[in-house]
């Protein structure tokens, strides 16, 4: 029975396993306080090095870039491949009200996640009003990206084009230190995690589920299909917005490749496809073993890409709902097998 | 010729046919009545290879084709139209009777042959299957499969969606067939056209058999009287 | 004027043959490979390492051309072969997935160990004149190659008994099931094919630019510009596409810039999908 109720549907790829815990909200926030706890102590290990104090910072904001993801793809099904741009929409229009037009950091971190959450909203808006099917969404949004960082390189005289974009707001401030943004983040991090998770448990959240699981029979029995998509556009897309402005704060220096394809989606959907798309922590669990994967392999130059590459082969062939999904369902499975047939599975089925 | 025994087919696991047997002999025409979602176009879509079957033997011509790929059933000599007819939208009548026979060449004694039977079908050679009306499209499915010359036919409620006048002349012309010596089984909902067709019968309920007998038979027989002849 | 226009048609004709091997893909029932750039790339790269090591131009293309089918088969027996046991949305998903990564693997691969190489193909001889434009010849000669290609498989689909079985795959897979046809057999043919037409645009391109190891990607994003346009699964949107959106190009590179000429393609594909997804001349759904 647990083999069934952890095998996604024929139609679904990205079937997750949940297991039905208690219902309280406790249950939500221990896990995610449990991670907040242990991310927290990073700083006392890593403060003395500014690059790896950089590189911790760079993992939390992919944290943030998965968790935005997750709620867009693993929740409400819709394959956005313009995570990068999305992030950069609020990195370089948090940049532009700053430092040219002298907005006030928040202001202009706030009207930067609007500014994205619109759009990204717009382009699930879009893809519902006209029925588009996955590829279609995906194609769009590719092009999308593509759009996006051709129009950052053509327009260099706004953008700093090729070169990227010095940001001059923000350099007397924390954001520029390295363990306070750290912290920032983490912030960031656990609060997208308590907005999914409070998504998931909500009405909206049931409704993705029997969204993603199947189309057809979620629109049969009344789930507003379009609704939630564009929540699931809008919400994520503010996060991926608003993790790219205050990025671009931190780091005060923005280019076009920050967030491109190659650099922010594919890696993404690395980390998300290992650590469980649909899953609450997942996208963590992916970030931070990347972020440290892929420390390793800098030194490798073009292998890196080449890892890239083989790795979301590797993922989406044969454990396509997360590595640790995966491995919790088999050693469910193995248990239940020492079980005799006497005992009954303690788990409700899905 | 047909012999069909203890199959079920399902879908992802889930068996919607259970342990189905029956047959059909060469000559016959055999139908299998049953409701909506009785479960017969699951049925005929595994025992003709395009569903994965469960278990049990499809013995088709003394060979067991159960799981053989539809690809195959169908050279042996098995033709199938489906409900859903699945013709070629954008490709013309000629197109498809030209398929039909595929690997081989069509035979223009063959073609001849369908084309005499459907007359509606030669007015219209070069028009495109995605064009054409409900009663056209399902003379064009007919059409094809005979193109290869199969030993049996089999039809998934050949007469949905026709009007009456249309139902009649699609059964004229499985007559036709039937008394050229083309083999036929037919599942329908519009029972009496089929009881009237065909030598026998089975009903379907629930992926069941749940008895078979001879038309008259099952004309006479209570329970089917006021299921499916709406005779109280 | 003139210029720019036969300039926009000569890539417009190898915009088409680009998109053809990836419409047909796509048609086999939402099979999106978007590592055919590479494909292409692949088949360039070989034929380039074969007049280095000395080969007549000639063989030198026959070698890339093989190497572009082989890629095709390989790809359709190892890592399409479970993108095909699954059926609609998951099947694109899985197909789009799994070829972005093999996009980046041979990417990476071939950016690691050949960075350098190119291939070029110079056709020798003046400029001709057409229209009172002075053509090259390498131009004339991709044209020539791209013409005849459609009018292969104009042929090819139209008139035979294969290519009109491939037709019927792409158009109802079960129906041509119940014909007899092998949709296993059908996709290898249609992958294979996919492979030597993706070698074929290379080898063309490379008559009047060189195509280099990092071109790939660009010939993905080309080739899936011009197939959405055209209607994905029709080949004579490819061929309709191609020119509209190669003179598109020519014509705004001239007189706008390259980076908004690229914004301009791809929102042509974007509006595509937004106002007719079936494209050109798809069969709306």
């Amino acid at each position: 029975m647990t083999a069934r109720f952890t095998r996604g549907t024929g139609t679904s790829l990205v079937g997750g396993s949940e297991r039905r815990s208690s219902r309280s909200l406790l249950a939500l926030f221990l896990p995610v306080a449990a991670v907040g706890a242990a991310l927290a102590l990073v700083p006392l290990w890593l403060s003395d090095s500014r690059l790896m104090m950089g590189l911790a910072i760079g993992g939390l904001l992919f944290a943030c870039y998965a968790i935005a993801f997750n709620v867009v793809f693993g929740s409400t099904g819709q394959l956005f491949l313009s995570t990068g741009a999305l992030a950069g929409i609020g990195a370089y229009g948090a940049a532009l009200l700053g430092d040219r037009l002298g907005f006030p950091i928040v202001v202009s971190v706030v009207l930067a996640t609007l500014a994205a959450s619109l759009i990204g909203g717009l382009l699930s808006w879009i893809a519902v009003r006209r029925s588009l099917d996955v590829i279609f969404i995906g194609i769009v949004t590719l092009i999308f990206a593509l759009s996006f960082e051709n129009l950052l390189l053509g327009l260099g005289d706004l953008t700093g084009g090729e070169s990227g974009f010095s940001l001059e707001s923000g350099s007397d401030t924390f954001l520029r230190e390295q363990i306070p943004p750290y912290y920032l983040f983490l912030g960031l991090v656990l609060l997208f995690l308590i907005v999914h998770g409070l998504l998931r448990r909500s009405h909206i959240g049931w409704a993705f589920r029997a969204l993603r699981d199947d189309k057809v029979a979620a629109e049969l029995t009344g789930v507003n299909v379009a609704r939630y998509r564009i929540y699931g556009g809008l919400i994520g897309s503010g996060m991926l917005g608003m993790a790219g402005a205050i990025y671009a704060f931190n780091e005060g220096r923005i280019s076009p490749s920050t967030f491109s394809f190659g650099e922010v989606d594919v890696v993404v959907l690395v980390m998300l496809a290992f650590g469980g798309i649909g899953t609450l922590l997942g996208p963590v669990l992916g970030a931070v073993v990347f972020t440290v994967f892929d420390e390793v392999l800098v030194e490798f130059g073009q292998l890196r890409v080449v890892a890239y590459g083989a790795l979301i082969i590797v993922l989406f062939l044969w454990i396509p709902r997360g590595v640790i999904p995966t491995m919790g369902s088999l050693w469910q499975s193995r248990r239940l097998r020492r079980e005799s047939a006497g005992s009954s599975p303690t788990d409700p089925p899905h | 010729m047909l012999e069909v025994r203890d199959f079920s087919a399902g879908y992802q696991g889930n068996d919607v046919v259970h342990d189905v047997s029956f047959h059909v002999d060469k000559g016959e025409a055999v139908m299998i009545i049953g409701s909506n979602g009785a479960g017969k176009t699951t049925l005929f879509r595994a025992m003709c290879g395009l569903l994965r079957a469960s278990s049990g033997v499809v013995l088709f011509k003394g060979h067991d084709v159960a799981g053989t790929p539809a690809q195959r059933v169908v050279r042996l000599g098995m033709g199938f139209v489906p409900a859903e007819r699945h013709l070629f939208p954008r490709m013309t009548v000629q197109e498809h009777l030209s398929l039909g026979a595929y690997p081989k060449r069509p035979d223009p004694e063959t073609m001849s042959i369908v084309l005499d039977l459907f007359p509606r079908l030669a007015e219209r050679r070069r028009q495109r299957a995605g064009t054409m009306s409900g009663g056209e499209q399902q003379m064009l499915a007919v059409g094809r499969a005979l193109m290869s010359r199969p030993r049996l036919l089999v039809l998934d409620e050949p007469t949905t969606g026709l009007a009456p006048k249309l139902a009649h002349e699609a059964y004229e012309a499985l007559e036709v067939l039937r008394r050229q010596g083309l083999t036929l089984l037919v599942a329908e909902q519009q029972v009496p056209l089929a009881m009237a067709f065909c030598d026998r019968g089975y009903v379907l309920e629930n992926g069941v058999i749940r008895f078979g007998g001879t038309s008259e038979e099952l004309a006479k027989n209570p329970e089917v009287r006021r299921a499916y002849l709406g005779v109280t | 004027m003139t210029a720019v226009i036969l300039d926009g048609i000569v890539l417009g004709l190898q915009f088409g043959v680009l998109a053809v091997g990836l419409t047909l893909v796509y048609g086999l029932g939402g099979v999106l490979n978007l590592a055919y750039g590479q494909m292409a790339v692949v088949a360039a790269i070989a034929a380039a390492l074969g007049m280095d090591a000395g080969l007549p131009a000639g063989a030198a293309v026959g070698v890339g051309l093989l190497v572009g089918g082989v890629f095709g088969l390989l790809l359709d027996t190892t890592l399409l072969r479970p993108v095909y046991r699954l059926r609609g949305e998951a099947r694109v998903l899985l197909s789009l997935l799994l070829t972005l990564g093999l996009a980046f693997v041979v990417d990476g691969l071939l950016t690691w160990q050949l960075p350098l190489e190119a291939l070029t193909l110079h056709i020798g001889g003046g400029a001709v004149e057409i229209l009172g434009v002075p053509m090259r010849r390498g131009s004339l000669w991709a044209s020539g190659i791209s013409v005849a290609v459609f009018v292969s498989l104009f042929f090819f689909f139209r008139g035979t008994m294969l290519g009109r079985a491939v037709r019927s795959i792409i158009q109802d897979e079960e129906g041509a099931r119940l014909v007899g046809i092998d949709p296993n057999r059908m996709r290898t043919l249609i992958l294979v094919s996919s492979g030597v037409l993706a070698g074929l645009v290379a080898v063309t391109r490379s008559m009047t630019i060189p195509v280099t190891v990092t071109s790939g990607i660009s010939i993905t994003i080309f080739a899936l510009i011009v197939t959405v346009v055209g209607g994905l699964g029709s080949v004579a949107g490819a061929f309709l596409a191609g020119l509209l959106l190669g003179i598109i190009n020519s014509v705004s590179s001239f007189y706008i810039g390259t980076f908004l000429t690229l914004i301009i393609l791809l929102s042509a594909a974007a509006l595509t999908i937004l106002i007719r997804p079936s494209g050109l001349l798809g069969t709306p759904e």
